[in-house]
């Protein structure tokens, strides 16, 4: 491990993402807010720190397998310690609130510290919306379509922003597959500004909404969320594109170079369907039975709307599911471990990983009545080499372990079970609201700190799947750290 | 733009290849039939990896042969390779390189000929490999030999030793040697890492030095820097395989006493049949008592080309400890290369980076006119034509030019003449520049002197 490699890149890229912190001024300047100076001072720091180091550190050699974690995960930190300085410079939130705020929006979970959302400034609002838009393709990959000086070891840096258990890359060269990505998220995060524009949003609404809905981030400018606008068609819209936005984006390249029975050809995209629209029946069943809705287009409003904004992680609220049927509850609950398509924008587990799990439990019933046979697991016809069956195991094992660790340190501040257990499974799997006292019309602003930490590393650790950040806690990984090399020697 | 590149075959001469043109911005997608090749290619480069035969046209197409500028087939197969490039053929790609070793597609009188076949290119590793130990063993004290505009200048690398008169000696100084000879230091290796250097810069023992000079001024420098040159006269090849016997069929029609040790009986017989003024021994290479009996002690050049890796080294070691005085060695695996040089053998060529090389050289084929590259360091030498835009048109001082960390001009061609540059020297459009460059400013030079 070059500490100094790390670091020194560390350095570009908050060079790079303190013009991140300056596109908020748009709309501060837009509409006389006078408050440019928190941004122009939260880019002076993130640019300051980032000179220093690129000035201070010698770069050593090109970055390997192990460099590419650490930057990654030290990136994604960097971004939440100075995308937190606008909200403390503001004067609304101290710091362990600001960098859960801050590491809630990069990570697209959503769950927010604020009780109330419409009397902040509409440029923190959109500075909000837009860190969920950064975090959803991802901050790193944003940086390898953009600046050339990742090139060499862009591949180590890919891998460790973007896990999955599939490799889909489009192109050679994986900087021109950065750049398609994210190309085709600024292609539906265009088209969603345009359908929310005709369904009467102000253009601002309509950028800090489709920010949010492409990257299954979730924050939005109401306290109510979707529900404050009170329409069916802008309910409709932002269901369609939290639906595509938990489809890997490959496939959505695919569809738009004319390939246009990608999608279900997939397998993925047939059990992310299946599952998503069992969701759907069950919630619409129970609602009924229930009498939740009584007319069965808002019935089917609400619960499209719900299951698809939990299961691909967005969050978003247009009705009180902790009000639902306790089956409906418990069913958000689990759908939300489900998550997006691998190379979707969604957290979660990914379909893929449960899909191949479920392959691999069938496989073990099978072997049980044949004990000779020889079987294979199958994924889009071909078969499933047995060590990615292995990884699979191993990230549901890790999950299971970070999910009942990070329960009984938050159960161990004396929060009820429900909310407890809700408050992590929302934030691992990067979606927002749980259920209880952390539920739809609640927020998290009232934790203790030390549970708000647990929870901001839930996200951190969700969003970078696991294993690229428990990596950085094994003691071998900094056995051989190498410290940096300082550009100014000492005179001998 | 970069190139759409298609490599059939992740092996030694693949990866490296995939490796360097990846690194110049090219797009590789690079096919191999192993899973495990496969997943080192997906870990390590930034290419695109297939797995599946590359002979098989439903692969070529999903790797996307149809908008192919450049077709590669280097697997160990000559068969794959053929069928490989007329599926490449078939499919319009305008440039293909095979890899073939069998003599039997080489010769000129061949049914199957490079041009019926298409190919722009016919590699074959062993004759690269023969061709790079004449040249070397012409300039005897030089481990590292290229050759730049038509001859005129050449480029050599030294191993400085205990004793050499340039130990402790800064290249400023050297420099006020320069009046009498031109000659340029470019680069030195120091424990594995290459030093672009500055006057500041002392030569130590052990350091591997580069430097640059012209061609009639050879006899003049090896003589100020002690190194003797002079033809040897006295060769030892171990092995008899392809690469010993083209070796040694050049070397006896230069006059040279070739003794050539096989280790098989039916080999040696059709050796022995081949040459008439060769000796041909029936002997393996580590057999020191009977080589010392030929006289291996008193061999000019020991060159040890079996196909065993370990054998090659340790008869070469064992020459060379009993007096021989140089020794070049082959090596396949070239993570053995770092330890040669400490070990004492002089020259260590692998086959395969060696036609990676030459396949290099021939996609650089354009704006830059010849390559080489060098075993163990990141560096190379590039030939490049300043070419004739409005930036150049008004003469520019080498010192001004916006150069890269890690670039030094060598030697620039100009008119029929070879200027050794300083810092004031100016560059006209059309002259030829020997850049020597490590790998990662590569781009930026070829931006700088791109049209």
């Amino acid at each position: 491990m070059r500490l100094g490699t790390v670091l020194y890149l560390l350095g570009w890229f908050l060079l790079f993402f303190a013009l991140a912190l300056l596109v908020p001024l748009i709309v501060d300047l837009w509409f006389d807010e006078n408050r440019s100076w928190v941004y122009f001072l939260s880019a002076g720091i993130s640019a300051g720190s980032g000179a220093l180091l690129v000035a201070a550190l010698e770069p050593e050699e090109e970055i390997g397998y192990r460099e590419g974690f650490a930057v990654v995960v030290f990136a994604w930190l960097a971004a939440g310690v100075f995308g937190a300085l606008p909200y403390i410079f503001n004067g609304y939130l101290g710091f362990v609130d600001a960098f859960f705020e801050s590491v809630s929006g990069f990570t697209t979970t959503g769950s927010t510290v604020f009780a109330s959302l419409e009397n902040l400034p509409k440029a923190l609002h959109f500075w909000r919306a837009f860190t969920q838009w950064l975090g959803g393709m991802g901050i790193i990959i944003l940086s390898l379509a953009v600046l050339p000086l990742l090139g060499i070891g862009g591949m180590q840096l890919y891998q460790a922003e973007m896990p999955g258990p599939t490799k889909d890359k489009l192109t050679p060269r994986i900087q021109d597959t950065a750049r398609i990505l994210w190309g085709v998220y600024l292609f539906f995060t265009i088209l969603e500004v345009l359908l929310l524009l005709a369904g009467g949003l102000n253009l601002y609404e309509a950028f800090c909404h489709a920010f949010t809905t492409l990257a299954t981030g979730g924050f939005s400018t109401r306290t109510a969320s979707i529900a404050g606008f009170h329409s069916a068609y802008i309910d409709y819209v932002v269901t369609f594109f939290m639906f595509m936005a938990g489809v890997n984006f490959t496939l959505h390249y695919r569809f738009l170079r004319g390939d246009f029975s990608v999608y279900f050809r997939n397998e993925e995209f047939r059990f992310y369907l299946l599952v998503g629209s069992l969701g759907v029946a069950i919630c619409l069943l129970f609602n009924f039975v229930s009498q939740t809705y009584t007319h069965w287009l808002t019935n089917l409003r609400y619960s499209l709307f719900q299951v698809w904004s939990i299961m691909t992680t967005t969050g978003y609220g247009t009705a009180d599911f902790d009000r639902w049927h306790p089956i409906c509850r418990l069913l958000l609950l689990i759908l939300m471990v489900f998550g997006g398509m691998a190379g979707s924008t969604g957290g979660g587990i990914k379909q893929v990983r449960l899909l191949i799990f479920f392959k691999f439990i069938r496989l073990q019933f099978r072997k049980l009545i044949h004990p000779r046979a020889v079987e294979i697991i199958r994924y889009d016809g071909e078969k499933v080499p047995s060590d990615v069956t292995e990884a699979i195991l191993g990230y549901m094992a890790l999950y299971l372990l970070v999910f009942l660790g990070a329960s009984l340190l938050v159960t161990a501040q004396g929060l009820d079970l429900i909310t407890a257990i809700s408050a992590v499974c929302a934030t691992l799997n990067n979606i927002g609201p749980g259920l209880a006292k952390v539920g739809p019309t609640q927020h998290f602003g009232w934790l203790p700190n030390f549970s708000k930490l647990i929870l901001t590393f839930c996200m951190l650790a969700g969003r970078l799947e696991l294993y690229t950040v428990a990596i950085l806690f094994s003691p071998g990984y900094w056995r051989d750290l190498r410290l940096p090399v300082f550009r100014f020697k000492r005179p001998d | 733009m970069g190139l759409n590149v298609i490599i059939v075959g992740a092996g030694e001469v693949g990866y490296h290849l995939a490796d360097r043109l990846s690194l110049e911005g090219h797009k590789i997608t690079i096919i191999d039939r192993d899973e495990e090749k496969i997943k080192r290619i997906e870990r390590y480069l930034n290419v695109m990896a297939i797995r599946g035969s590359g002979a098989s046209a439903k692969i070529l197409e999903q790797a996307g042969i149809k908008e192919t500028d450049l077709f590669v087939a280097v697997t160990n197969s000559d068969e794959i390779n053929l069928i490989a490039c007329l599926l490449a053929k078939e499919y319009g790609v305008p440039r293909k390189i095979a890899r073939v070793r069998s003599e039997d597609y080489l010769t000129s009188g061949s049914p199957l000929n490079e041009q019926k076949l298409g190919l722009d290119l016919i590699i074959n590793p062993a004759r690269v490999l023969a061709e790079e130990i004449v040249r070397l063993s012409e300039i005897s004290e030089a481990t590292d030999w290229a050759e730049f505009a038509r001859g005129r200048v050449i480029l050599l690398g030294y191993q400085i030793r205990e004793g050499c008169p340039l130990t402790g000696l800064s290249l400023a100084a050297l420099r006020d040697l320069r009046s009498l000879y031109d000659f340029l230091v470019v680069a030195i290796v120091r424990g594995g890492t290459t030093i672009i250097p500055s006057g500041s810069d002392v030569i130590q023992v052990g350091d591997k030095i580069f430097l640059i000079t012209k061609k009639k001024d050879i006899p003049a420098i090896e003589y100020l820097l002690g190194f003797t040159s002079k033809t040897p006269s006295r060769v030892f090849i171990i092995g008899g395989g392809q690469v010993g016997s083209l070796v040694a069929r050049q070397m006896e029609a230069k006059k040279i006493e070739v003794f050539l040790v096989e280790k098989d009986k039916a080999r040696c017989e059709e050796l022995a049949e081949e040459f008439k003024h060769t000796v041909v021994l029936h002997l393996d290479g580590l057999e020191a008592q009977e080589l010392l009996k030929e006289g291996i002690d008193r061999a000019d050049l020991v060159i040890a080309v079996t196909d065993s890796d370990t054998v090659n080294i340790l008869s070469a070691l064992l020459a060379k400890h009993h007096g021989a005085r140089k020794g070049i060695v082959r090596i396949d695996r070239p993570d053995f290369i770092p330890l040669l040089s400490p070990l004492g053998i002089d020259v260590a060529l692998s086959p395969r980076l060696l036609a990676a090389n030459q396949i290099l050289r021939f996609v650089r084929r354009g704006q830059i006119l010849s390559v080489a590259t060098f075993l163990g360091s990141e560096a190379e030498v590039v030939e490049m034509v300043v070419p004739d835009t409005p930036y150049f048109r008004e003469a520019k001082r080498l010192q001004e030019l916006p150069f890269p960390k890690g670039a030094i001009v060598g030697a620039i061609y100009r008119a029929g003449e070879v200027i050794i540059p300083k810092g004031e020297t100016e560059l006209h459009p059309g002259d030829d520049l020997i850049i020597f460059v490590q790998r990662e400013a590569l781009p930026k030079i070829e931006k700088l002197f791109g049209p």
